[in-house]
């Protein structure tokens, strides 16, 4: 079934289907997925965008590499995740467009659109109990600590179980644009570090990642995300650089949980790759994997895959590896990976790891 | 040599890779080089390409809705102690929701006084403090479980309620109407309606709509499992303590266990070293050896034969003795010397000798005594005049 999008008409699968009767108009609904491209231009559409001279029959649906999920589980996921249920919301200063599915408790399902308070991040159906949270909320910033800041960029670590509404209230929120995070498992597990961009109103979040507090296989990072109206500005670099920082800090690699999301791919590429590069630029004549691991917190296996993605490892007529540093196919490969995030300045980074808290051994032999 | 007859091997990441601005080389993979960028570029220009760029819009009512009152110190923010979100305090958490607002709209319009006699921020704080006490009196009450494993019913009684709130703006039947339907709307969810107070659902629920479960896969066995496992409860920590210490005085004795076997060893050593020096220098001066003879703390032994038991016939030969005792020590190994005092304690006596015929003077032999091997008390014959054992 060819629709419109945006003027056009686009081969699109039809979903799922509802009878929707709001404000005096009744008809039936589609929910339509527009084949080339992803899930998140998904959609609810009316009859007369469909094109219905040129309905074909679906034969085949293939199922795309998810990564961490099994064949089982991701048609479970896909089946129950499938539809949209919310399609606007709106943040602070902005309305905006969602991606994916987010399982709020049922009475948001078929909202159009719902409310957030911009800094506690509850939510509403309607904007006038919105207006009325605002008139006593008197949060203007995170809870949790500010552990860095810098000209206006300020970073807040909150801690899952010590602020356990807000950091749910935030994964409910951040699901609207993430595809492949479940929320499965309780926000005390986890430290959340939000990026604000402060002013006279207070620190607006533009960006969050989510890190374990006591990860399985070296993560250093759960679920990473930008909100749209902040996204192509770096603040997705800055945040992959902000977790190397605290994996330096804590003396050991870490990496990024897979499976990695399109957007996310890229990013971390680049990343790797400025990194990497700039320090091979400057090295002089040798160099290990182990080293450059100890010196950026970057784990081999992915400084492994960055080189040879890149053809930088290769050999010579004896056989020997080496690693190739020709200035200009390292330039080459620098500008491709793209300009990064603003620079984090490490002084002004006040942070100590996360320490489980002992509860007091009283001695009272 | 050709490059595609290697086979790549995988790279060693400890072993140092030398860094090469070989041009050479690279020319020779200038072609895939280049391919591999133009592969490159591709993948990331689709990438771009299906990502779409994300929609939005201004709000317009923004700058009423929030107001500009932040003023940002120049420390940076804390969370002061419980911090100013995590733990309850003054501030009303709790936001009306569809049901308390129908509800509500009801109330007024039933309610034939038409002045304001409640505000929804009223209802919403009235709720709100319902539900701390409420919490507080299950805590005292010892009910709050970690996880959600069964319907949390309400405990809080409206008089106790009434008294405790201090809401003295309202009129008592106000107040009980909302007690009311809190307590049915409580009663239909079966937990908490503040988001705060509601506990995670367990970890084996399956409904896939639940979300934010308490965590408790294999993948923490060591934290989580005991962790949850274990009671925090007054009995528990009292035996605790009490094992705690039992433990201390099992190690205490066990230390003077080890103390003790560990001083028998050197005893015995002690006298394996003595044994040896006594055997090494049996050819030595008597004065020698007595002087090493300071064993076991026992007496000298002139004396000891002197004061010794009723046969007189020791008595005789006592200077005798004296010099016999040393030179008989040493030529058996494994020979003490018998300490009379004690033989006389034990009631051991030792041997007489034949009994003394008419007319003959002396006994032909007479017995000395040693402590032979294993702590056995030997009397052997002995030979006056040569100074031996008989054997």
């Amino acid at each position: 079934m060819c629709c419109y999008r945006d003027g056009k008409y686009h081969l699109a699968k039809i979903i799922e289907r509802r009878k929707i009767k709001s404000g005096g108009e009744s008809g039936t609904h589609y929910y339509e997925y527009y084949v080339h491209y992803t899930e998140r231009l998904d959609e609810w559409v009316k009859l007369d965008r469909l094109d219905l001279d040129s309905l074909q029959k679906v034969v085949n649906h293939k199922v795309k590499d998810h990564g961490g999920f099994d064949l089982a589980s991701l048609r479970e996921h896909e089946k129950l995740t499938k539809v949209k249920n919310i399609a606007y919301i709106e943040l602070g200063k902005y309305e905006i467009e969602t991606w994916y599915f987010s399982p709020y408790p049922p009475e948001f399902d078929n909202s159009p659109k719902v409310y957030f308070c911009e800094f506690c991040l509850n939510v509403w159906n309607k904007k006038d109990h919105l207006q009325r949270h605002m008139r006593k909320c008197d949060l203007k910033h995170p809870p949790g600590n500010e552990i860095y800041r810098s000209g206006t960029l300020s970073m807040f670590e909150v801690d899952g179980k010590e602020n356990r509404v807000y950091c749910q209230n935030l994964c409910y929120m951040a699901k609207f644009f993430l595809d492949h995070k479940t929320l499965l498992d309780d926000v005390d597990y986890f430290l959340f570090y939000v990026l604000c961009e402060c002013d006279d109103d207070g620190c607006h979040m533009v960006a969050y990642f989510s890190k374990e507090k006591h990860p399985e296989k070296s993560y250093n990072l759960a679920c990473i995300l930008t909100l749209p109206p902040f996204q192509r500005k770096g603040y997705g670099k800055f945040l992959i650089e902000f977790s190397y920082e605290l994996s330096k800090k804590e003396g050991k690699a870490g990496t990024p949980e897979k499976p990695l999301s399109d957007l996310g791919k890229v990013s971390y590429k680049g990343y790797w790759t400025s990194v990497l590069l700039k320090i091979l630029k400057k090295k002089g004549s040798q160099i290990s994997v182990r080293e450059l691991s100890e010196m950026t917190a970057i784990m081999p296996y992915d400084i492994l895959c960055t080189l040879k993605d890149l053809n930088l490892i290769q050999f010579n007529k004896e056989g020997i590896q080496y690693i190739c540093t020709d200035h200009n196919v390292l330039d080459i490969h620098l500008k491709d990976a793209g300009r990064g995030g603003s620079k984090i300045d490490t002084s002004k980074l006040l942070w100590t790891p996360y320490k489980e808290q002992e509860p007091a051994l009283i001695d009272i032999s | 040599m050709n490059k595609s007859s290697f086979r790549p091997r995988p790279v060693n990441i400890h072993k140092k890779l030398p860094l090469l601005k070989s041009v050479k080389d690279f020319e020779d993979k200038d072609s895939s080089t280049g391919l591999s960028l133009g592969v490159e570029e591709e993948v990331d220009n689709e990438v771009h390409s299906t990502v779409p760029t994300p929609q939005y819009n201004i709000v317009d009512t923004y700058e009423s809705d929030y107001p500009c009152t932040f003023n940002q110190s120049t420390s940076y923010l804390r969370e002061r102690g419980g911090g100013s979100r995590s733990e309850i305090g003054e501030y009303v958490e709790y936001d009306l929701d569809d049901e308390d607002e129908n509800w509500y709209k009801e109330f007024i319009i039933s309610s034939k006084d038409w002045r304001n006699l409640l505000k929804p921020e009223e209802l919403e704080s009235v709720l709100f403090k319902l539900e701390v006490l409420d919490h507080k009196t299950r805590e005292r009450a010892g009910v709050i479980t970690p996880t959600l494993c069964s319907p949390i019913l309400v405990l809080l009684q409206l008089d106790v309620a009434y008294e405790l709130l201090h809401v003295e703006s309202m009129s008592y039947n106000v107040f009980q109407s909302i007690f009311s339907y809190w307590r049915a709307k409580r009663e239909r969810w079966q937990k908490p309606i503040l988001r705060r107070l509601q506990p995670p659902p367990p970890f084996n629920d399956t409904n896939p709509y639940t979300v934010f479960r308490s965590r408790l896969k294999a993948r923490h066995p060591h934290t989580r499992r005991m962790q949850m496992r274990r009671e925090h409860n007054v009995l528990s920590f009292q035996r605790l303590h009490q094992v705690r210490r039992n433990l201390e005085q099992t190690k205490t004795v066990i230390e003077a266990l080890v103390k003790r076997e560990e001083k028998k060893r050197e005893l015995v050593e002690s006298e394996v070293s003595i044994m040896r020096l006594q055997m090494k220098y049996k050819q030595e001066t008597p004065q020698f050896i007595e002087d090493c003879n300071g064993f076991g703390g026992s007496l000298h032994f002139s004396s000891i034969f002197g004061s010794s038991v009723e046969d007189e016939k020791f008595a005789d030969s006592a200077d005798d003795m004296t010099i016999v005792q040393p030179d008989f020590a040493q030529n058996l190994p494994f020979t003490r010397p018998l300490d009379p005092e004690k033989l006389v304690a034990a009631g051991i006596k030792p041997p007489l000798g034949p009994p003394i015929q008419n007319g003959m003077s002396a006994p032909s032999y007479r017995f000395h005594g040693r402590i032979g091997r294993g702590g056995r008390i030997v009397f052997d014959r002995w030979n006056p005049l040569l100074r031996t054992r008989i054997s």
